[in-house]
């Protein structure tokens, strides 16, 4: 194979799977909040409405592009891309085995955290760019809130870090070969609470969903967006949950680690990841979302000097440990 | 600023009716404490997930379709008599008369033995279902059924003659109420037919 | 006439203060309805709000006058079409009152029956619909919006194998009912209300001690006693600011003196109070539904026979003001009959449409997520609004 096509394979084969992974957790999403709420969810198309993605994948193709008259136009078609790839790119330091991964950074955590923060920037453009006032104010409160909980978002996530005692996410797995993060006594709990409730805001998803509130802001900072550009929104806002799902686990859960032969890790990932996406999807269909000075009080008043006082206290519980 | 006193109202001197030992409860405010928050999302998530298992309520229309009780109001249509097989309907007019939203018409054609209807035409996309011709009707020609299956893509095919009418009237199961049941139902029991008032079907539900 | 193109722009005041307007408009997720607020906002603060209604105009008050006594009572249901038994019956009690028309017991008591079932459908309505605003209707919103449309279901059940049709009934006319009770109902109407009440319980531990739930509910949109008296607002907005006041027992109608229940009376005025009276009510309606069907008598269901003619009934001349304690409020139906078989005039008082006077003066000084809050709160119904 020539030099320059290996270092594409793994992505290639990384993006095409999350794509497919993408639509059909939305599937999921679906089905799972459907009997939650007493009914079936996507039914006919295809058994048991396995072909549904697909066809919503192709419906919106085929949607004509409505571009507003007096929108900014160069900022209104880059905005679903700007968003779109820092989604994507998260994956990439993901292990989803020892040694299957794309690019096993030394800075892997920290990587994730600084690339999934950028899609704020594609969100203002999108707020911007529509030239609507719903999606102004959409877009402004999303730069609130998002940069509002990346911080506890990132103390959290440091938790697991400082028991590891390394940034790259392979070691972090591989640390929880006998004890999963998340039974650590006291701490590991603690940190995993808080990383699920910063990940929700920081996904925009409910209760923190105030930037699409559909009932007040009509879908918010896509309010304007039809057809293919809202596909790639969609996708990146999925492929932002799945990617923090993914990152959960391997913080957390412990990985690939589960019981049966080696090769069967990818799966336990997959599976820890799903159940992770379930529980944010429980909890997104049984609350009503708060105002956002409310979300705003709740991260700086709250979230921030807890996550802190943890990480703080993680860490004189390692040296201690340590030195023990 | 006073309350402008109604001139007529009973109670024109307390506009707000009797105040006085009433109970005034008043609920407190509910304090917000870290274990009431988590004790809290334990219950509202815990009464999702118990909703997770329970049966949907879903009906697979068209596959299956729901019961629908004796006395659904569901299409018009016109029903022949029971023993004669002729035509029910003299050409009264009334349920024209008494249509809210005037959809029916109707010309009479009369004969020597008895009057017919010459046309009877009723628009059903403007139809409001409250079954007030069903009510009037002196000979129970007009009759609702217990289907509402008329979608159509053309509102002209919703512009039902006689003898859609009547087709439609073969075609579906009819409800319980017809002119003389309703009519006996509603008087004060000694103007109604014997027979008519234990007409009512037994267990008449969905 | 409203100017639209005053109502997009931007103004600086003196401070340097930037004030924006914008429409919160007919079509919108959460306006209940079709209603158009013009909301003007210091950045997510409303300062001003401005309410534009007559979207859903239908000429009722005129139609009345050329339909005759026989016929209204079906469109009168179009009104509150959310709980249409109310408005029937107001219409149908200002004619009895005009022309001295005796309703017989039963008809009284299926009447009441009807009523507090209606209520208790069009709560659970509201309940689902403000949580579905409250939450997003793909947020945890939609959740309680479909358990409370479960249940509703249900007793549209009951009313269809009743009266055949499920939002708009056509039940009442002028002397009593027009329909009667088929066997088995009472049964089954008593298995619906026992499954309800377990259900009311569930709903509440669901939202009741939810911090996010109080977090949006409690402390907005207060309504002073002192402003619920001035404005004129009534039913659950009116007690949940403390004032006492239910027609079924300042004035009561149709047999409810026979009935014993409580009057839910909530003092705090926010949403948090008028959630707690309707809750409340809930189960009020339910206690007053079984002894109705406990003690229901014998006998016709209407004084006058059966309806053979649009013009059979004939009100003398004279005018009155039938009031019915809708679920949303007095529910009133002014009518003047001039002996002939159509009225004169008639006129509603609709509950919601005298509830939205309190919108101008509860909103400003909130966030714009509280305008759904209190909207749903309000629980207006746009056929009452704009008839």
């Amino acid at each position: 194979m020539p030099a320059w096509l290996s270092p594409l394979v793994a992505p290639f084969i990384v993006l095409n799977v999350v794509i497919g992974l993408v639509t059909y957790v939305t599937l999921l999403e679906r089905k799972f909040a459907a009997r939650m709420q007493s009914r079936i969810g996507p039914y006919r198309v295809g058994p048991h409405g396995l072909l549904q993605p697909i066809a919503d994948a192709l419906k919106l193709m085929m949607k004509e592009d409505i571009v507003p008259r007096t929108a900014d136009r160069r900022v209104y078609n880059l905005a679903p891309i700007v968003f779109l790839v820092p989604c994507m790119l998260i994956f990439a330091t993901i292990p989803f085995a020892p040694g299957l991964g794309v690019a096993d950074l030394n800075i892997g955590i920290l990587f994730f955290l600084a690339v999934s923060s950028m899609e704020i920037v594609g969100l203002f453009m999108a707020g911007w760019g529509s030239n609507n006032k719903y999606a102004l104010l959409s877009a402004m409160r999303a730069v609130n809130q998002i940069i509002s909980y990346d911080l506890p978002f990132i103390f959290a996530a440091l938790v697991p870090v400082l028991l590891a005692g390394s940034l790259k996410l392979s070691e972090i797995a591989a640390a929880q070969q006998g004890l999963w993060f998340i039974f650590y006594p006291v701490i590991g709990q603690l940190a995993f609470i808080a990383f699920v409730v910063s990940t929700l805001a920081a996904e925009n998803r409910v209760p923190f969903d105030i930037l699409e509130a559909e009932s007040e802001l009509v879908a918010g900072f896509r309010v304007e967006y039809s057809g293919m550009k809202f596909a790639l929104i969609q996708l990146g806002e999925y492929a932002h949950v799945i990617g923090s799902s993914f990152l959960g686990a391997v913080l957390f859960l412990g990985a690939w680690a589960g019981p049966g032969p080696e090769w069967l890790g990818p799966l336990w990932m997959l599976l820890k990841a799903m159940f992770l996406f379930l529980l944010i999807t429980w909890v997104r269909w049984s609350f009503v979302r708060i105002r956002v000075d409310q979300i705003l009080t709740l991260s700086w008043k709250v979230l921030l000097p807890f996550t802190l006082l943890l990480l703080v206290s993680t860490a004189f519980v390692v040296v201690w440990r340590a030195g023990v | 600023m006073s309350n402008p006193v109604l001139p007529s109202s009973p109670t024109a001197k307390r506009p707000h009716g009797p105040e006085g030992p009433a109970p005034l409860r008043s609920s407190p405010t509910r304090v917000v404490s870290p274990l009431s928050v988590i004790r809290a999302v334990t219950k509202a998530l815990w009464v999702t997930f118990l909703n997770l298992f329970r049966k949907p309520v879903t009906v697979h229309y068209p596959d299956e379709e729901r019961k629908y009780p004796d006395r659904y109001r569901g299409l018009l249509a016109l029903v022949y008599e029971k023993d004669t097989g002729e035509e029910a309907c003299i050409g009264c007019r009334l349920c024209e008369y008494v249509c809210p939203p005037a959809v029916i018409k109707v010309e009479m054609l009369k004969t020597e033995k008895r009057n017919y209807a010459k046309s009877f035409s009723l628009e059903l996309y403007a139809c409001e279902f409250c079954e007030l011709c069903v009510q009037v009707c002196p000979t129970d020609a007009i009759v609702m059924m217990k289907s509402f299956d008329l979608a159509t893509a053309d509102r002209r095919e919703m512009l039902l003659d006689k003898d859609r009418l009547h087709a439609i009237g073969l075609q579906h199961q009819q409800s319980w109420a017809t002119g003389n049941l309703l009519r006996a139902m509603q008087g004060p029991p000694k103007m109604a037919r014997a027979e008519e008032v234990h007409a009512k079907p037994a267990g008449s539900q969905a | 006439m409203l100017d639209t193109a005053k109502t997009s722009k931007v103004e600086f005041d003196y401070s340097g203060g930037e004030r924006l307007t914008m429409n919160m408009g007919p079509q919108h997720p959460s306006a209940h309805g079709v209603f158009r607020a013009i909301l003007t906002l210091e950045g997510e603060t409303i300062v001003g709000v401005d309410a534009v209604i007559g979207y859903l105009h239908r000429c009722h008050e005129k139609l009345s006058e050329t339909l005759t006594y026989a016929q209204y009572p079906s469109i009168a249901s179009k009104t509150d079409y959310v709980a249409a038994m109310t408005s029937e019956l107001a219409y149908v009690m200002a004619a009895e009152q005009i022309g001295k028309i005796e309703v017989p017991k039963r008809a009284q008591y299926l009447r009441v029956i009807m009523a507090e079932l209606q209520r208790v459908a069009s709560h659970l309505l509201w309940l689902g619909t403000w949580c579905m605003d409250m939450g997003g209707a793909l947020g945890g919103g939609a959740t309680v919006f479909l358990y409370c449309i479960r249940e509703r279901e249900l007793i549209l059940d009951l009313f269809e194998s009743l009266v055949g049709a499920r939002l708009l009934y056509g039940f009442y006319q002028v002397g009593g009912t027009r329909y009667d009770i088929p066997d088995g109902w009472a049964q089954k109407c008593r298995e619906t209300i026992n499954l309800i009440d377990a259900r009311i319980g569930e709903y509440e531990s669901l939202l009741e001690d939810n911090p996010f739930f109080l977090a949006r509910a409690q402390g907005v949109g207060v309504i002073s006693r002192e402003l619920a008296e001035d404005v004129g607002i009534a039913g659950p907005l009116l007690r949940g600011s403390g004032v006492n006041f239910d027609l079924r027992r300042a004035a009561p109608y149709s047999s409810y003196e026979d009935f014993t229940f409580n009057v839910p009376v909530e003092t705090g005025g926010d949403c948090f109070a008028r959630y707690r009276v309707r809750m409340v009510e809930f189960r009020e309606s339910i206690a007053i539904v079984r002894q109705a069907l406990d003690r229901l008598p014998d006998g016709a269901i209407s004084s006058r026979p059966g309806l053979k003619s649009v013009a059979q009934i004939r009100i003398p001349k004279g005018e009155a003001y039938a009031r019915v304690e809708g679920p949303r409020g007095e529910v009133g139906c002014y009518l003047i009959a001039d002996g002939s078989a159509k009225p004169y005039r008639m006129k509603w008082r609709g509950a919601s449409f005298s509830n939205l006077a309190v919108l101008p003066h509860i909103i400003p000084g909130h966030k714009i997520a509280d305008v759904v809050a209190i909207m749903g709160s309000v629980d207006p119904v746009f056929g009452e609004v704009d008839r």
